[in-house]
């Protein structure tokens, strides 16, 4: 070895050494079994979900409602409930007193498709089974075939898209992802502080270049496995017909669950550093970490409220309250009842209670994460500059 | 040239540190002892710059050192600490890019570095699979690895066997000659004597007496080393100037203040009985140190 110039000698500081650590962090955890293994097991869950109930037979083909008055109208659904069988729907044929009542069900979504005008057209619900339609449209086609070529039945889609069952998945793996990923963080700084190879580091770049990237590592192996889990996730639906991945709000969702889990990640994985830096071992990380995670269960539970009515006004309240706006708002977003300033406005409030915690954090964690013996008390280490 | 200088720092009620100062010079291997307690760990963590003092100042080349300076710095903490599942050369690797160096130049260096320290064979040995004694070994290297233009070293010799212990000293003494300034904090007085070119002895969060080995037996005084056939060393109390004794197998060791008649104390143990040893004797470092501890 010989001696390099003083001149070519830098400390590290800001992104190069968050750089350096955060590479570290991705190495180690994406070759890390336990994140495999969370990964499948997640998309498992996903699989079971999605595939299993098809494959079992439990449930069968879905069922369709289709209105129609009394007259030609009513004749077409019985054509199509009596064609209904490569279309992998069961129809159910319901008569109503009159058009008017055949429209309403349609858009209020009782029934999936609505027949009008003696059979001439169609009122389609917007979360209508596809099969359902063709199945009209086939069972009106071959009853015009003797005429001439029939044009399809022209069609309209009215009513309101049922969101909520995406809605509900996203805010589930949301919530798993921000609660694992953020007890990652904290067990990873515990790791660090009880193997004492914190000195070390510290001995080389400052306590939060190394807190930044602990965290943009984990956060980044976070990130994937949630791409992974939603690409696998959209794929397996659309193969057992469950999704329609063409849709807008599918990927949309995945958009908005990405985002959302980069936001509260952030804010999250902040608050879990905060803990673990005050404990000395993974035994006693618990302890100091159940208020955060009482607040992420807290804030999932108040969101399932986002779920049933995403416009009420608790809803509306919790988008800006930190903890719970990472879950709230893409519930709402999804649902569609998310006006975009109000989107912009809870991005602004996680945004600054980042900033919040980041300072605290970098402050907590310079202070206490040298002290391996007892549990530091947060005052003590928010005191000790 | 490292100088700590006046460095004082207290943990809420305990004064780890009370105005230290101590100078490590280029090419020169200082030895950093003391009771456990005594102030050697909280140094060296505020050399790195991993504490802040509360007082006091850290000198490199003779102004205060700067995040860059340190940066340059080599550390082996106390508390020993790798990443169990990293493998070694990874582990190495890493902790070049820390001190900034990148890519190409992090691996050839980690390569280097593991020929040194005698690891080149493990360098996909993942770390928790070693020996203590090696694990230590990869310490060394992540120590070395940026070619530090200073090392400090707590306890480096702790919990190594002999050959390991070797090594280590080696390395030292390599980077030393090369003229780096080189400290470390040992509890085995034997090796600071052997290996070190200066001593620093701690007490109580400040350096009690430091120089070259030489310098400091030269203060341990006059030794002088007698075996006599007495029932036992009352014969020793007549006699004036004596500052210590210490009994052992071979007679009993005399330390004598400046103004004291070597002659008188011969005469002494010639009436007690038969002498069969009258000799000076050199002080060793532990002489010193216990001396300075109980001054």
């Amino acid at each position: 070895m010989t001696a390099r110039q003083a001149t070519d000698r830098r400390a590290l500081r800001g992104w190069p050494a968050v750089r350096v650590v955060a590479r570290r962090e991705i190495l180690q955890r994406a070759r890390d079994r336990a994140t495999a293994i969370s990964t499948l097991v997640t998309l498992v869950l996903i699989a079971a979900l999605v595939v299993l109930p098809k494959a079992l037979g439990l449930g069968g083909d879905p069922k369709a409602t289709v209105v129609a008055p009394a007259g030609p109208a009513a004749a077409l659904a019985r054509a199509a409930h009596d064609a209904q069988e490569p279309f992998g729907v069961r129809i159910v044929v319901r008569s109503v007193a009159s058009e008017a009542a055949a429209q309403r069900a349609a858009r209020d979504g009782d029934a999936d498709v609505a027949i009008v005008r003696g059979g001439r057209a169609l009122v389609v619900s917007r979360d209508a089974k596809d099969g359902a339609v063709a199945a009209v449209q086939a069972a009106s086609r071959r009853a015009r075939e003797r005429a001439e070529p029939p044009p399809p039945l022209p069609q309209a889609v009215v009513g309101e898209e049922d969101a909520s069952g995406l809605a509900f998945v996203v805010l589930l793996v949301l919530y798993g992802q921000l609660l694992a990923y953020g007890i990652v963080v904290a067990s990873g700084v515990v790791e660090e502080k009880q193997s004492r190879i914190v000195e070390l580091v510290l001995s080389a770049i400052r306590p939060r270049d190394l807190l930044a990237g602990k965290v943009l590592g984990i956060g980044v192996v976070g990130l994937g496995q949630l791409l992974v889990v939603g690409a696998v996730g959209i794929a397996l639906s659309a193969a057992a017909g469950r999704l329609d991945v063409g849709g807008p709000g599918v990927v949309a969702a995945l958009g908005i669950a990405l985002g959302w889990f980069v936001l509260g990640y952030a804010m999250f994985a902040c608050a879990y550093a905060i803990g673990g830096a005050l404990v000395a071992r993974q035994e006693e990380l618990q302890t100091a970490t159940t208020p955060i995670t009482i607040t992420i269960v807290g804030a999932f539970i108040l969101s399932m409220s986002a779920l049933s009515d995403p416009g009420s006004g608790l809803a509306r309240v919790l988008s800006f309250v930190p903890p719970c706006t990472p879950l709230v708002l893409p519930v709402r977003q999804i649902a569609g009842d998310a006006p975009a300033a109000e989107v912009a406005a809870g991005v602004a409030v996680v945004l600054l209670a980042i900033a919040v915690l980041i300072a605290i954090a970098g402050r907590v964690y310079g202070n206490a994460v040298l002290r391996t013996g007892a549990r530091v008390r947060l005052r003590a280490a928010l005191r000790r500059a | 040239m490292l100088e700590l200088d006046g460095l004082t720092r207290r943990f809420d009620d305990v004064v780890a540190l009370d105005g230290l100062s101590l100078t490590v010079r280029p090419g020169r291997l200082t030895g950093f002892v003391g009771a456990n307690g005594a102030g050697k760990t909280t140094a060296m963590r505020i050399a790195l710059g991993v504490l802040e003092p509360d007082a006091g100042e850290v000198r490199w080349d003779g102004r205060p050192a700067t995040a860059a300076d340190r940066a340059a710095f080599g550390y082996m903490p106390e508390e020993r600490g790798l990443y169990p599942r990293m493998r070694v050369a990874e582990q190495v690797e890493h902790f070049a890019r820390l001190h900034g160096l990148e890519g190409e130049g992090a691996a050839r260096a980690t390569a280097a570095v593991l020929q040194v320290v005698g690891l080149a064979d493990q360098a996909k040995t993942r770390t928790d699979t070693l020996s203590l004694g090696n694990q230590q070994r990869v310490q060394l290297a992540v120590a070395l690895v940026h070619d530090p233009q200073l090392l400090v070293l707590d306890e480096p010799f702790s919990g190594l066997d002999p050959i390991g212990a070797d090594v280590m000293a080696g390395v030292l003494r390599a980077r030393a000659d090369a003229g780096v300034p080189v400290a470390f904090s040992s509890h085995q007085l034997d090796v600071v004597e052997r290996l070190c070119d200066e001593v620093a002895i701690v007490r109580d969060g400040r350096v009690v007496a430091s120089g070259t080995v030489g310098e400091l037996r030269r203060r341990g005084g006059r030794r002088v080393r007698v075996d006599v056939d007495a029932a036992d060393d009352r014969w020793l109390a007549g006699v004036a100037g004596i500052v210590a004794m210490d009994r052992d197998a071979d007679g009993v060791v005399v330390a004598l203040d400046d103004g004291a008649d070597d002659q008188r104390l011969l005469q002494a143990a010639l009436a007690a009985g038969p002498v069969r040893r009258f000799a000076p004797e050199e002080p060793r470092l532990a002489d010193v140190f216990r001396e300075a501890m109980a001054a």
